[in-house]
């Protein structure tokens, strides 16, 4: 027999049970349209969360106090027993392709302008912000190079902060009071949106310095550097760790490069999407079943179509391609029609519902197909098997 | 025909194909089975959660320093501000008669060190209520004495790892290690039960409070922790609080009073919409054998042309026969349910017995939302095939065309 003759029976076959098929088809349909839909949502959300941290720029290392092997907050930031300093700071600017070094110290205050008052974070920084967090300033200029020792009383509003105090006045040269000093307002930040739940908006940059004595301590919080674009991240961590050890004499600091951080949420984030995937893969399983009970059925409906086959002269593997091809056959059709079902799903979701991000891959839906058809290949060969191992007279007796 | 004759006939055709009617529970089951274990797993996982936050302390109320103006958003969790919540702000926190005890809670990170051996640990200053507030044993000696909480005394307690590290099997009690730049005697190690979401109680040493802002020369307190003297009184306390801060604080409002119910309401909360959708996808596995029901009863049907009609003949009427299929559904549905309930639980029994930490726990109410839901897929789908059976015109059954 020619495969040409195989694959028309096999279609034959398919297309004279045609509600069986199509139900068949569908089962596996459901199940493909649900890997795809949810793959594509895990994958949407993996892209958002990595663009929200690489919004920043992907050269960033970010050195802070306090050894700790794991992420998250560690009690040395808040208070230590070795500070990492302004000086500190300072040197790590020196090293070579380290285009730009900030100091960060965080807390929360009160600002005051003419009578009106507002609880927010105050951040302290350097000069370099708008080159290591990627922002700008919408009005006036950014804190200038002071020595940070020294640093003159200049303060950046967020511009919800600008919103909220001054309204439509313009705040440049206004004194405003922070924590009960008094800073001279020289420029606004563009609106920034949410971080991670922290409104960026909802904020005011002073210098570091100034901030490490309106909170009174000694110790920044982070400093966060940015290297030259191409060189390698493990040479400038090699230098930041020479200089601080050189400094303090211990390894009492934990450098943390933003790829390692990428890498890390990037693994996080592949394990929850083949999490939901095999979600969707149960469905699919019992789509699988589904085929196998048809199949069975199938062949014992064609016990007599069998024997005649083989009394014709058809070979067993004949048989066995046959009842494998009808059952391929379903399953292919039934998976390109949940891959145009679950595509059509997530573009719906993707028009109505933005904020959800979706993002198929066709990664995955190419692997989803090739596991439909894998689905029926497994499913059919048991029952084809059974079909081949008929006797061609008992099977015509069965007529 | 009586309700004994639709059974007895609607079983004979699941009886009478076995291999078929052993896939279609399969699949019935396969569902049944992965929505019970997956509720059950997201049951455990909230009960997990929340029983850690209530763990964390009875009728407890947290302040924290700093406070933000949009409500809703997230309160400064970590963080300076230019007015210290101190230590003597925490103790004029226990005038209040709706407070029966508070713990002030200063924190660092420094290094642990005992002869050659060092680590570096985060270090919790705090009193003698520090033990009771947050529920914790002792493994051996005494935790801090209540005296006076201004005193340094340089006295700490280690957590299990803690100790483990520093000193091995040996005892630690009575020893003294170097903590920064100062020396601390040990008077007790934590029992390492203490384990707790945010924070690894095992890896710590406490100290304290005194001698944790002289080590760390900060007078600013990372939380208050403090004990309503009941439920009833939590609402007081917060009151309470708020106001004796701001007389404290020269009229400011500069801190945050997180309630541990909100925080439990809120954990679960998120947990039980987790578990909603896990088991939301895996339901949809019922549907697809739902399908699989449907087709295998539209063979059935057309298997069985011959024998409607002669029932019809006979004078069977239609809405008979569609009983008859209609059974059929349901039977098959309903035992792939028992099926897929056994073998849930079967799995559940199982993973309780390997993994004992992973609290499982299968709520009644899913059971019987799974039983529910498998047999309205069975019928609902049984529909179909039944009425087309129902309609088969005798004649042309009969001759079976």
């Amino acid at each position: 027999m020619r495969l040409a003759d195989i694959s028309r029976l096999a279609m034959g076959a398919v297309i004279a049970h045609r509600s069986r098929s199509l139900l068949t088809s569908l089962g596996i349909a459901v199940g493909i349209a649900a890997v795809v839909l949810l793959t594509s949502i895990g994958e949407g959300v993996h892209r958002f969360v990595l663009q929200e941290f690489s919004q920043f720029g992907t050269n960033i290392i970010a050195v802070t106090p306090g050894k700790t092997e794991t992420f998250g907050i560690s009690g040395a930031q808040i208070s230590n027993v070795r500070p990492l300093s302004l000086d500190d700071s300072a040197a790590l600017g020196r090293l070579e392709h380290v285009v730009a070094v900030m100091p960060v110290v965080q807390g929360n205050a009160q600002v005051e302008f003419d009578g009106r008052t507002r609880r927010t974070m105050v951040l302290g920084v350097g000069s370099d912000l708008p080159q290591v967090w990627s922002m700008n300033v919408s009005l006036g200029r950014f804190l200038p190079p002071d020595d940070q020792r020294a640093p003159r009383a200049f303060v950046i509003l967020g511009a919800k902060v600008r919103s909220e105090l001054f309204g439509e006045r313009n705040p440049l040269g206004q004194r405003l009071g922070v924590g009960g000093d008094r800073y001279r307002v020289i420029g606004v930040m563009e609106a920034k949106g949410q971080f991670l739940g922290f409104d960026l908006d909802d904020a005011v940059y002073v210098p570091a310095g100034k901030a490490l004595e309106l909170f009174n301590r000694e110790s920044l919080m982070e400093i966060d550097l940015v290297y030259r674009a191409g060189s390698s991240a493990k040479n400038v961590r090699g230098g930041i760790e020479r200089i601080l050890r050189a400094r303090h004499g211990t390894d009492d600091f934990t450098v943390t490069t933003q790829q390692q951080m990428l890498d890390v949420l990037g693994s996080v984030l592949d394990v929850l999407t083949f999490a939901v995937a095999a979600l969707g893969g149960i469905s699919l399983f019992v789509g699988g079943v589904g085929i196998l009970t048809i199949m069975t059925i199938a062949v014992r409906e064609r016990r007599a179509e069998v024997g005649l086959l083989r009394a014709i002269g058809a070979r067993r593997a004949h048989v066995l391609q046959l009842f494998l091809f009808e059952s391929l056959l379903l399953s292919a059709a039934g998976g390109l029609a949940g891959l145009a079902l679950g595509l059509g799903l997530a573009m719906t979701i993707k028009v109505f519902l933005p904020s959800l991000p979706v993002h198929p891959s066709l990664e995955y839906a190419f692997l989803a197909e090739l596991l439909a058809v894998l689905i029926g290949l497994l499913a059919g060969v048991l029952p084809a098997r059974h079909a081949a191992r008929l006797q061609p007279l008992d099977a015509l007796r069965a007529e | 025909m009586t309700t004994t004759d639709v059974l007895k006939f609607a079983a004979g055709s699941v009886l009478g194909y076995r291999v078929r009617t052993l896939l279609t529970l399969l699949a019935m089951g396969i569902g049944v089975a992965s929505v019970i274990v997956l509720t059950a797993l997201g049951e455990g996982a909230r009960r997990f959660v929340t029983g850690e936050f209530q763990s964390l302390g009875t009728h407890l109320l947290i302040v924290l320093p700093g406070r933000s103006e949009t409500t809703g958003g997230p309160p400064p969790l970590f963080g300076e501000t230019p007015r210290d919540l101190t230590l003597d702000d925490a103790l004029a926190l226990a005038h209040s008669r709706a407070v029966r005890r508070i713990a002030p809670i200063a924190v660092g990170s420094a290094g642990v060190s005992y002869r050659e051996r060092e680590r570096e640990v985060m270090i919790i200053g705090s009193t003698a209520a520090f033990l009771d507030v947050r529920h914790l044993k002792m493994a051996s000696g005494r935790f801090f004495s209540t005296g006076d909480p201004r005193r340094a005394s340089p006295l700490c307690v280690l957590g299990a790892k803690l100790k483990h590290e520093l000193f091995g099997a040996g005892p630690a009690i009575g020893h003294w290690v170097r903590i920064g730049d100062r020396r601390f005697r040990v008077v007790g190690t934590l029992a390492s039960e203490g384990r707790s979401i945010g924070l690894d109680l095992q890896d710590i040493a406490i100290v304290p409070v005194a001698a944790a802002q002289a080590l760390f020369d900060s007078y600013s307190l990372f939380r208050v922790l403090v004990e309503a003297r009941s439920d009833e009184a939590i609402p007081r306390a917060r009151r309470d609080i708020l106001r004796i801060i701001r007389q404290r604080h020269e009229g400011e409002d500069d801190v945050t009073v997180i309630s541990q119910d909100a925080v439990v309401a809120t954990f679960d909360k998120i947990f039980t919409a987790l578990t909603l959708t896990v088991v939301g996808i895996a339901s949809i596995s019922l549907a697809v054998a739902g399908i699989l029901i449907m087709n295998v009863m539209l063979v059935a049907v057309s298997q069985r042309t011959a024998e409607v009609g002669l029932l019809k003949a006979l004078g069977a009427s239609s809405g008979s026969i569609m009983r008859v299929f209609l059974a059929e559904a349901t039977i098959l549905s309903l035992v792939g349910a028992a099926v897929g309930v056994a073998v849930g639980y079967a799995a559940i029994r199982l993973v309780d017995r390997v993994y004992p930490l992973l609290p499982l726990n299968m709520p009644p109410w899913a059971v019987a939302a799974a039983v529910f839901v498998a047999m309205t897929t069975g019928l609902l789908f049984g529909v179909l095939p039944a009425r087309r059976a129902a309609k088969l015109d005798p004649v042309a059954a009969l001759a079976g065309r």
